[in-house]
């Protein structure tokens, strides 16, 4: 490092983050890592990984603890409850990461901000999340909270579909709201779900073409209104508690107007090189686009970033060259 | 800063420990299961050993105790409590940026 300066900036420190920084800091690059919340990102809330090569069962938090070490063996800085609000390219080439209260230069930067919840965006929503007073996100974290209790699920895709399975197991009635009148998930899942529904006695109630349009009550949520989008009939919907898993977007908000991002907020790249719109600085994880949001392709681009930098540093004006066939060691 | 380890309570002692004592007390929700609730962890033994004396930081597990988590309303974890003179005076549901500062911000108030 000269004169305070650092070889690379790594925004984030889940797998994609704790991959680049394995790599850059065994090559003895100055690393510093930039967290805003805690190390993990959102493999800490997975309780059982079982896909991760090499390791047949593990979750997420420890995987992470020894993530994190690993780095630091090798001298990686991390910086946690550090949350980067801007960045800007310097005339010298080198970019500028502005934080709350910190600002840090260095030569490059890899991207792997990562995604969170998507949010429904409806009145009653935050004020009841915030407070921890029955809505949440994730059912595997709260579903345990819920028992003998009425909870309405919202979304159609694959987690939505597996995790209103999960609170089927605690809840005493689990009313599963979708806004189409089929489902988006697989098959196998939608198949097991509307078999659930179907059984005698189920706890499950599934409403197709239904939408939410406010979560209500008196300091904890008594209620959830619901709006039929065939026939626009409203009606309040009595519950405990509401989980909502409408997908995930990207935690790109502080990257407009630096990189180049897709309408949903992707980051855009080269898939092969993981290169921005901006020279020197790279993406890695769930929040560019074709990204597969597994932990272990995370992991991967993180590594293909730290690869790829080295690239960058021999030559900068290699940014705007073409994917190549003579890249690697021996061409390809 | 030293680390300290907050102390266990349960259904049973959470009277003797929590509403009956004589300085604020921190209450952690937490679950084996929650990730989350794992990484806060260190913060909060950080917190627990910078307030000593002034501050009792406790950890309820709340598969084990469900009463008193129901008793309070938790619906979601990691939740922590600050508790005065036996009455809930505060809440931090989630973890957030800052973590620490945001813990220290909502605590410091209520030390005497």
């Amino acid at each position: 490092m000269s004169n305070g300066v650092y070889d690379v900036i790594i925004v984030g420190a889940g797998p994609a983050g704790f991959g680049a920084a394995l790599y850059t800091s065994r090559d003895r690059l100055k690393t510093l890592v930039l967290e805003k919340l805690m190390p993990g990102g959102q493999i800490i809330n997975t309780n059982r990984i079982e896909n991760y090569p090499g390791i047949e069962r593990i979750d997420g938090p420890s995987l992470i603890q020894s993530m994190q070490k690993q780095v630091e063996n090798f001298d990686a800085e991390i910086k946690t409850g550090c949350e980067v609000t801007k960045l800007e390219k310097l005339q010298n080439g080198n970019i500028a990461v502005y934080c709350d209260e910190e600002n840090f230069t260095a030569r490059a930067v890899i991207l792997a901000p990562g995604s969170s919840y998507r949010k429904l965006g409806i009145p009653g929503e935050d004020e009841f999340r915030n407070a921890g007073a029955g809505v949440s996100y994730c059912g595997t974290c709260d579903a345990p909270f819920f028992k003998d209790k009425q909870v309405v699920a919202v979304g159609g895709g694959n987690t939505a579909v597996e995790e209103t399975l999960h609170l089927t197991k605690y809840a005493a009635k689990v009313t599963l709201i979708h806004r189409r009148d089929e489902f988006r998930a697989t098959k196998v899942l939608a198949e097991e779900i509307r078999q659930k529904a179907n059984e005698p006695n189920s706890n499950l109630i599934i409403k197709y073409s239904t939408v939410a349009t406010a979560i209500q009550g008196e300091g904890k949520v008594q209620s959830i209104k619901l709006k039929n989008v065939k026939t626009n009939e409203e009606e309040d919907y009595p519950c405990d508690g509401v989980f909502i898993f409408v997908g995930m977007v990207p935690n790109t908000d502080f990257l407009k107007g630096f990189v180049n991002l897709t309408d949903k907020g992707f980051i855009r790249c080269d898939c092969a090189y993981l290169r921005t719109s901006v020279p020197g600085v790279f993406v890695a994880g769930d929040c560019r686009i074709g990204a597969t949001m597994q932990l272990a392709t995370a992991v991967a681009d993180g590594v293909v970033a730290a690869m790829m930098l080295k690239e960058y540093f021999r030559n900068p004006d290699w940014w705007s060259e073409p994917v190549s066939d003579s890249l690697a060691p021996g061409g390809w | 800063m030293e680390q300290v380890k907050p102390i266990e309570v349960t259904d049973t002692d959470f009277e003797n420990n929590v509403i009956k004592s004589d300085i604020p007390v921190v209450v952690d929700y937490w679950a084996p299961w929650c990730g989350p609730c794992k990484m806060a962890a260190p913060v909060l033994e950080k917190i627990a050993g910078e307030y000593v004396g002034k501050l009792k930081v406790c950890k309820l597990n709340v598969d084990e105790h469900r009463d008193t988590a129901i008793k309070y309303g938790i619906m979601s974890i990691p939740t922590l409590h600050i508790f005065k003179d036996g009455q809930v005076v505060g809440q931090v549901t989630g973890v957030t940026p800052n973590y620490e500062e945001s813990l220290k911000k909502k605590i410091e108030p209520h030390l005497g």
